[in-house]
This record gives structure tokens, C-alpha cells and sequence, in this order.
């Protein structure tokens, strides 16, 4: 086995099992920290795949801004045990479990069909900073400066949604939620 | 030798894992990270194909994904927090009325 090989396994047996503790673990916590562990895996594999500025860009931007977001949101929210849990009620549970392997043996069956046609060799293209910014910077300059407006919206229709919510007098049903 | 088919296949696992939680959970917050399971599943498939097509586009595309789904998680975390406020619990089915 070739060392891409074993690397190649090691992050996918590790992103799989965080993905499934992901869904399946029962404190909101350790869903979050989970998928922190995840999208590690998943940069690693970026990385395998030589796609460094997009690897080291899911590390930053989601290790560590949106996942400590949502650890933010855990703390404050203060779920108490019965809240926290997440009640998985058996036929949901069955159900979900069913489509799941339908879901799987379906994209199994499409992506034997596709590969059919004839194995592809790696190409030798590096997305390092320099080929991915000076791509960003000409052919796909103006998606580009829309997502800085796309960012602007959302925060105002995040500061609308709190000021809203305070200046409305939304009061808490339960006493001491905050 | 590690192929596009061995990363498409891990995609599709991860995604098939995300679809369940999507599914199965809930509580808020639980479908929220699913749903990042989701994207994460499309971003490696992305990034697969852009490096055994030789293509560039796939990263950018990645690229743009990241920043809106941080977009997505910002609002929705913002919605899951007055959820939490005026419901006092983020369980999915206690959200039976339509007016609040």
C-alpha cells in the first residue's frame, strides 16, 4: 500500500466515524466538536488532493468561525438534559435508516455507471494561493465582490432578527431561559 | 491506487450519513450540522473532480460554498436562538403553528 493510499484511508475511516458521531451522539457538544473533528479529515483530504488554499480555508473558516459559533450557541442557549437530548423516536429512526441506504446504494450505483466509462489519472494541478487567487481575481471577479454583499445582508437580516425580537418585547415563555 | 471513485464513494457515503441526521434529528441545532455534513459531502466531490479533471473551477466553487454556508449558519443559528426565546425549547416538532 502506498502512503497516499494509507493516508487516503486513515482520513476516510476518520471522517466517517465523525460523521456518524455527528448524527448519532446524543450531547449537542459532542455533534459539534464531532464535526469539527470532521472537517479536519475532510482537510486533510483536501490537501491529499492538492488543494491547499481550499483545505487551509475550511480550517479556518469553519474550525474557526462557524464551529465556534454554533459551540457559542450551545453554551448560551443552557439546554438542560431533557431539552439536550434529542429524542430519536424509533420509526423516525427506521425510516431515516432506510433512505439512508437506499440514498447510498443509489449514488453507489450512479458513480459505478459513471466510472465505466474509464478510469481518469490525477491531473498535476496545485491549488495553491497563487493559481486559485489569480483565477478569483480575473475570471470570477465579480462572484466574487457579490459575496461581500451577500455577507452585508446577512448581517443585517441577522441585526433585524435580534432587534426585532427585543424591540417587540418578545418575552421568553419560561422564566430564566436566558 | 486511490482513483476518483474511491473519493466520490466516501462522498456519497458522508452525504448518505447527513441525509439521516437530516431526517432522523430533532433538534435544531442537530439538523443545522447535518446539513453541514451535506455541503462538506459536495465540497469533497468537488474537489475530487477538479483534481482528476485539472480544473481550477471546482476549488473556487468550493471556495463560494464555504462562504455562503457560513452565511446559512449565521442566519440559522440567529433563528434557532429566538426559536429558543419564544418557544423555550429547539425540538423541530414543537413548531406546529404557522403564526407565532
Amino acid at each position: 500500500m502506498s502512503i497516499t493510499a494509507f493516508f487516503f484511508y486513515f482520513f476516510a475511516a476518520a471522517l466517517i466515524l465523525a460523521s456518524l458521531a455527528v448524527v448519532l451522539a446524543r450531547n449537542p457538544l459532542y455533534n459539534v466538536l464531532s464535526l469539527v473533528a470532521a472537517i479536519f479529515a475532510l482537510s486533510s483530504l483536501f490537501i491529499l488532493l492538492e488543494a491547499f488554499f481550499v483545505g487551509v480555508i475550511l480550517i479556518l473558516v469553519y474550525a474557526g468561525a462557524v464551529l465556534i459559533f454554533f459551540l457559542f450557541v450551545v453554551m448560551c442557549l443552557n439546554l438542560n438534559s431533557t431539552a439536550m437530548t434529542s429524542i430519536n423516536q424509533g420509526r423516525f429512526r427506521l425510516l431515516g435508516a432506510v433512505i439512508g441506504v437506499l440514498f447510498f446504494g443509489e449514488i453507489f450505483l450512479a458513480i459505478q455507471v459513471f466510472l465505466k466509462a474509464g478510469a481518469m489519472p490525477p491531473s498535476s494541478i496545485r491549488g495553491t494561493i497563487e493559481t486559485i487567487g489569480q483565477i478569483l481575481f480575473t475570471d470570477y471577479l465579480l462572484p466574487f465582490e457579490l459575496t461581500s454583499l451577500l455577507l452585508l445582508i446577512a448581517i443585517f437580516g441577522i441585526v433585524s432578527l435580534a432587534k426585532g425580537a427585543l424591540s417587540t418585547g418578545v418575552a421568553p415563555t419560561k422564566a430564566g431561559d436566558r | 491506487m486511490i482513483g476518483l471513485g474511491n473519493y466520490l464513494i466516501l462522498s456519497g457515503i458522508i452525504f448518505s450519513i447527513g441525509v439521516v441526521g437530516v431526517i432522523t434529528s430533532r433538534n435544531m441545532l442537530k439538523v443545522l450540522l447535518s446539513l453541514e455534513l451535506l455541503l462538506a459531502a459536495s465540497n469533497l466531490s468537488f474537489v475530487a473532480f477538479s483534481r482528476f479533471n485539472g480544473d481550477y473551477t471546482g476549488q473556487l466553487i468550493v471556495f463560494f460554498v464555504i462562504l455562503v454556508a457560513a452565511v446559512e449558519v449565521a442566519v440559522g443559528l440567529a433563528i434557532i436562538v429566538l426559536m429558543y426565546r419564544h418557544f423555550a425549547t429547539i425540538q423541530v416538532d414543537e413548531l406546529k403553528d404557522l403564526k407565532w
